[in-house]
């Protein structure tokens, strides 16, 4: 659902909005002013309409539910130029990302790339899977082939406390 | 001057081309590399998901690095630099984060220690190697090359951590392409996103950001682009024909990592830097130099 189609139900929930203001530690997001200098500059603004002034703004006033459930949250690029430029330290970046976190303990949809990195790091450590790359000429290169080192995992009491700490929120 | 280095997954998964340069323009500067004794993520795509383990995995890896008893991690990943970052500030600044990590860290009989010092390829040369002992080493001199630098977004922001170089006019790698004799020119688009991070989400924009970028850079007639981050090698290099269609235009730029440039013009040979990898035109812009 769009952020409009959400928020034209929205009802306010303060426990909600607690839940945020405890991830983000400090309150600086409720010293936010309204200035738009985040917005202005925001790489996903053009092309995915995303709003951080908005965003700060709808969780100052409890819509917290509404945006954690909201396909907006995941359209931030983490370019981090709103938290740099913003003159109140309110940082739209730290925002989204405590929703982001909101939203995978509610369950809610989390797009499909951040799944599956969580689970190849459980499966191998590494976030992504080691790929053999083409050249132009069409040579098919590994890291062996590059001479390049092998990658040493981690050991096994790493992938225990990962998934301990995963599942504590 | 010897250096432990964190690599990150996207370099050891696929941009090989940033790994082989580093460990091959490296000891030609007298700096020694040391790999931490385990690979894992940086914390970063799970930072979405739940920040504390992200802090757990970045806060690991400066624990990792320690056990090299050396003071100083290169970390040549913008977005790995940056997890690392913020989480030896939460380390130093959070009470409540870093009692919960430090326990974590100990049930692994791993510490982390405050000394590390967390650097990226740009200010390990610039500020470590320094501009003069890079001119000094150079043997093949860039000259009459005109080129575009992309510095990236996660190590220029946030300024309260510490970062890499300025936060609206970084200069750094601009310098750095200049000690190779190589000119730089200033751009419009200069700050804009490379988009790799959307790839988790929302593939066509991402690689709209990327190519609306190229567009502008091949409009004003540079001999190439010079990156420092495997995510915007990966946009920019890797995925510049996946970008044309997004953008509507032929996209012919070479991309290389400052690092291949630099090898280069320590008389490196081609393929030990991995410049037979890269899938954008690079033959077009060594060709100009070896005239
Ligand atoms: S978050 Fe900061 S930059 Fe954005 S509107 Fe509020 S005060 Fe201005
Ligand atoms: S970090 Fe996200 S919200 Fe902030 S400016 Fe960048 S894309 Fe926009």
């Amino acid at each position: 659902m769009s952020l409009t189609d959400l928020m034209s139900m929205a009802k306010p929930n303060l426990e909600s909005r607690e839940k945020i203001l405890v991830k983000l530690i400090g309150k600086e997001l409720l010293n936010c002013f309204q200035c738009i200098k985040c917005t202005s500059g925001c790489t996903a603004l053009k092309l995915l309409e995303l709003k951080p002034h908005e965003i700060v703004k709808l969780v100052s006033l409890g819509f917290v539910d509404e945006l954690a459930s909201s396909d907006i949250i995941w359209t931030c690029v983490t370019c981090l130029k709103c938290l740099q430029r913003c003159p109140r330290k309110a940082s739209p970046y730290h925002v989204i990302i405590a929703l982001r976190n909101l939203a995978v303990e509610r369950e809610a949809k989390v797009p499909e790339g951040y799944l599956k990195a969580v689970s190849q790091i459980i499966e191998t450590g590494l976030a992504e899977s080691v790929q053999k790359v083409v050249t132009k000429k069409m040579e098919t290169f590994d890291r062996e082939g590059l001479k390049l080192p092998r990658i040493t995992l981690p050991k096994e009491s790493f992938q225990a406390t990962f998934m301990k700490v995963m599942e504590e929120r | 001057m010897k250096v432990a280095v964190f690599w990150g997954c996207r370099i050891l998964t696929s941009q090989y081309a940033y790994e082989m340069s580093i460990r091959q323009a490296f000891p030609r500067l007298d700096v020694e590399l040391v790999d931490l004794p385990e690979f894992h993520c940086c914390g970063d795509p799970v930072k979405s998901m739940n920040d504390v383990a992200a802090n757990y995995l970045a806060t690991r890896v400066l624990a990792l690095a320690s056990t090299t008893g050396l003071d100083n991690l290169l970390v040549p990943c913008n977005r790995c630099h940056f997890v690392a970052s913020e989480s030896k500030y939460f380390m130093e600044k959070n009470g409540k984060i870093s009692q919960k990590i430090t326990s974590l860290l100990k049930e692994e009989g791993l510490e982390y220690n405050p000394s590390i010092k967390v650097w990226h390829t740009i200010d390990f040369l610039h500020n470590l190697v320094g501009l003069d002992d890079i001119k000094k080493a150079v043997r093949k001199p860039l000259l009459g090359l005109k080129l575009a630098t992309h510095v990236g977004c996660q190590i220029i922001r946030y300024s309260d951590l510490g970062r890499v170089d300025d936060a609206e006019n970084p200069r750094k790698l601009d310098e750095l392409v200049g000690a190779l004799g190589a000119e730089t020119v200033d751009y419009a688009e200069k700050l804009d996103c490379c988009g790799a991070n959307l790839m988790y989400s929302h593939t066509d924009t991402a690689l709209s950001l990327a190519g609306t970028k190229m567009k502008a850079l091949q409009n004003l007639m540079v001999d190439g682009l010079v990156v420092s981050c495997p995510d915007c090698g990966l946009m920019f290099d890797f995925k510049q024909k996946d970008a044309e269609a997004t953008v509507g235009a032929k996209l012919d730029l070479p991309v290389l990592y400052y690092t291949q440039l630099l090898g280069w013009s320590l008389d490196i040979e081609q393929k030990q830097l991995g410049l037979h990898l890269n899938q954008s035109p690079v033959e077009k812009l060594l060709a100009r130099v070896s005239i």
